[in-house]
């Protein structure tokens, strides 16, 4: 029997699905907030503290609670479900292999060597295994997701793709961020349905002009002034009014600012490229087959709130960190919705879930998190 | 509706494994904690130590999971805790209690910040001895052997000493060493043109010293000079200065991931390289015990201990040195040192 369920829609309370404000785009929101999210955050901080790091698996858990709770579609959240035991094994196992391999690499090079070799080899399927984990612990409407990508295709997307692309200076970052949307979107799996992408190339090198610009201006402009700089210190030292020590932490102070535009440089082009990318790709991204996923972030607007909440968390010495993290959430959820074909009520009351997907025991491995 | 047993909350429940959700209440009944669903009609059910209820997260909705696998979702978290602590399971939810908004967080601000500069201040340098213990020699042989293979193929050239000159200073440099705790065998002098570098001597970890043509050229005829700084470097390669800079590097780096937790990838980094600066203000320190180092090695050895002095001295009026210290130097400023050292050795002659 089926049910025809009250979904409550986002705007203005609407029961009927289709004919809403944007066609019939449903948006996610985020319900959470910076005040709610400070206390989670200080005490996670000063529990990792106290227990030495252990804690801070547990921290992790609860951190991707609060987002993914609060992450909203259709009045229903995503829900994570990972425990802090799993993620803290998986951190135990990455942390002993680097202490292994470094002790190794100053007894006995040659086996620290191989085991550098068999990292390198281990990592497409480290990250396979790390996707696919957080693909599975994370749930929508009692329904889990799951991941069926191979290491085959994680080498290409995560090892080939992004040599390639910094061995062409960025000219074949679109290739690279082609192959591991792909390899992301064609292997996910949400009850028995997948998702499938294609981001056509030519869309996401319209979309790399930007930043590519950006990033050729700004070396310009930081030439000109390392330039500058040069000259300048030169100018003094034939002048030879200032001692040597001024000189050499005026040099030094030239480095530092130096070395400051070229970060500010490369982390605004990696902002715009990483927005703009995501709109082609999650905009190239369908569920099912029929049901479109949308991404409509403002390149400008994105850059600029991560810039301005990295220069607030810094200026605030980190207090108002909790704060930037639930603006950015805030505004990227807003930005990505789903366009539904047909009734989206009996849609959501169809999708099972496959069994084996859950249950078994899966390592989490650091730094390939997955979220949505 | 089953009137019988109290209602605690109300909300959606789901089948097992199924997206499809009825409106429905939480119900404890006879001992059990039960689920009806709007008609009536129990849709789940199990004893409480069976069921499964997931912590308080801020207001994300609380899931409680029945032995069959169907699920019960409610956004009235109070209702869950109130549920809780009449059952005496209050303690589940204290790290929620902790996390609520409260002035108490500013005390959690405080302890954090302190205890963190508790770890940065002792806890840091206690783990650089430990990692310095259980060093092996090997370590520096390898590190040395292939910084000066880098910085002979980039910066440094031959040497153009002539051979009388160079006699008299690995002669006197013997006679230094050999008062050293490693003795004579644990250094050896190398002599390179400075190219970029100028007048300069800098020691590598496992003893290597390497000496630059200008720095000889600058001293002239005073050779006791060199050997004040080749003292001073021998003192960095007995004090392990530059293995602590980067144990004490690498250490920083540890702490910001281990203990930071989320404070945003941008800010990370930037902590991460700002690390880098921090390591400046102690190799300060080190420069300066190094120099006492000169001092006591020079002295033993029959030297004039004050001829590093001399050296900073020459410094001073030869580059016009008069600069105080700033931030991004390594060295501590001239005139500082050189009545530091001034100090030692009366210190020393006591």
């Amino acid at each position: 029997m089926t049910m025809a369920e009250s979904l409550p829609a986002q705007n203005a309370g609407e029961r009927s699905f289709g004919r809403a404000a944007e066609g019939d785009i449903q948006r996610l929101s985020f319900t959470g907030s910076g005040r709610e999210y400070f206390g989670i955050w200080i005490v996670n901080i000063l529990l990792t503290i106290i227990t030495l790091g252990i804690y801070s698996a547990w921290a992790k858990v609860r951190r991707n609670r609060y987002f993914y709770g609060n992450t909203i579609l259709l009045g229903r959240g995503f829900e994570y479900h990972a425990s802090g035991g799993q993620i803290l094994i998986g951190r135990l196992i990455v942390f002993a292999y680097l202490v292994l391999y470094n002790i190794m690499l100053t007894f006995v090079p040659l086996v620290g060597i191989g085991l550098g070799v068999l990292m390198l080899f281990f990592v497409p399927w480290l990250v396979a295994r790390g996707l696919r984990f957080s693909a599975r612990v994370t749930s929508y409407r009692n329904v889990r997701f799951d991941f069926v990508g191979g290491a085959g295709g994680a080498f290409l997307a995560f090892i080939i793709g992004p040599v390639l692309a910094a061995l062409t200076l960025g000219i074949l970052a679109p290739l690279a961020s082609r192959w591991s949307y792909r390899y992301v979107g064609n292997n996910l799996r949400y009850g028995q349905k997948p998702f499938s992408t294609d981001p056509p190339l030519g869309r996401l090198y319209r979309t790399w002009v930007a930043p590519a610009a950006v990033l050729v201006l700004g070396m310009l402009i930081g030439g000109f002034f390392v330039f500058l700089g040069v000259a300048l210190v030169n100018a003094v030292a034939e002048g030879a009014e200032l001692s040597s020590q001024a000189l050499q932490g005026f040099t030094g102070l030239l480095l530092v600012l130096g070395y400051l535009l070229l970060f500010a440089i490369f982390g605004l082009a990696a902002l715009i490229y990483r927005a703009g990318v995501r709109n082609v790709a999650w905009s190239a991204t369908s569920f099912d087959g029929r049901h479109r996923l949308l991404s409509d972030l403002s390149r400008l607007r994105y850059t600029w709130i991560a810039v301005s909440n990295l220069i607030v968390t810094l200026v605030t010495l980190g207090l108002m960190r909790p704060w930037a993290a639930v603006r950015m959430a805030r505004y990227v959820n807003e930005h990505t919705g789903v366009r539904f074909e047909g009734d989206v009520g009996e849609l959501l009351s169809q999708i099972a879930q496959e069994g084996s997907a859950v249950g078994a025991e899966f390592m989490d491995i650091e730094g390939f998190d997955f979220g949505f | 509706m089953a009137s019988d047993g109290t209602t605690i909350a109300s909300g959606e429940w789901h089948p097992p494994g199924s997206s499809r959700s009825v409106p429905a209440s939480l119900v404890e009944r006879a001992g059990h904690l039960v689920v009806d669903g709007e008609s009536g009609g129990e849709l789940a059910g199990g004893n409480l130590h069976s069921i499964e209820i997931s912590s308080r997260v801020g207001r994300i909705p609380r899931r409680v999971t029945f032995p069959d696998g169907s699920l019960f979702e409610t956004a009235d978290n109070d209702a869950v805790d109130r549920f809780l602590t009449g059952k005496g399971r209050a303690s589940e939810g204290a790290i929620h209690r902790l996390e609520r908004f409260h002035p108490r967080l500013i005390a959690f601000v405080a302890a954090a910040i302190l205890l963190g500069a508790l770890i940065y201040r002792s806890a840091l340098p206690l783990l650089v001895e430990v990692a310095i213990a259980v060093t092996p020699p090997a370590v520096p042989q390898i590190m040395s052997a292939s910084a000066l293979e880098t910085m002979d193929r980039t910066l440094l050239d031959k040497s153009k000493l002539d051979e009388a000159k160079r006699n008299r200073i690995v002669e006197g440099f013997r006679r230094v060493a050999s008062q050293s705790a490693r003795g004579e065998a644990g250094y050896t002098l190398h002599f390179r043109g400075g190219g970029a570098l100028g007048p300069n001597a800098f020691a590598l970890p496992d003893g290597t010293l390497i000496l630059t043509d200008e720095l000889v050229e600058l001293a002239g005829e005073d050779t006791e000079m060199i050997l004040g700084v080749l003292a001073h470097e021998i003192g960095d390669v007995a004090h392990k200065h530059s293995l602590r800079q980067i144990y004490r590097a690498a250490g920083i780096t540890a702490l910001l991931m281990l203990v930071a937790g989320d404070i945003g990838s941008g800010a990370e980094d930037m902590l991460v390289q700002g690390g880098g600066l921090l390591a400046l203000s102690y190799s300060r320190s080190a420069e300066a015990e190094a120099d006492r180092h000169s001092v006591e090695l020079m002295m033993k050895a029959g030297f004039d201990p004050a001829a590093i002095a001399r050296f900073f001295e020459l410094l001073e009026t030869k580059l016009d040195d008069k600069g105080g210290t700033s931030i991004f130097s390594t060295h501590p400023s001239t005139p500082e040192r050189r009545k530091a050292i001034l100090d030692w050795i009366g210190h020393e002659r006591k």
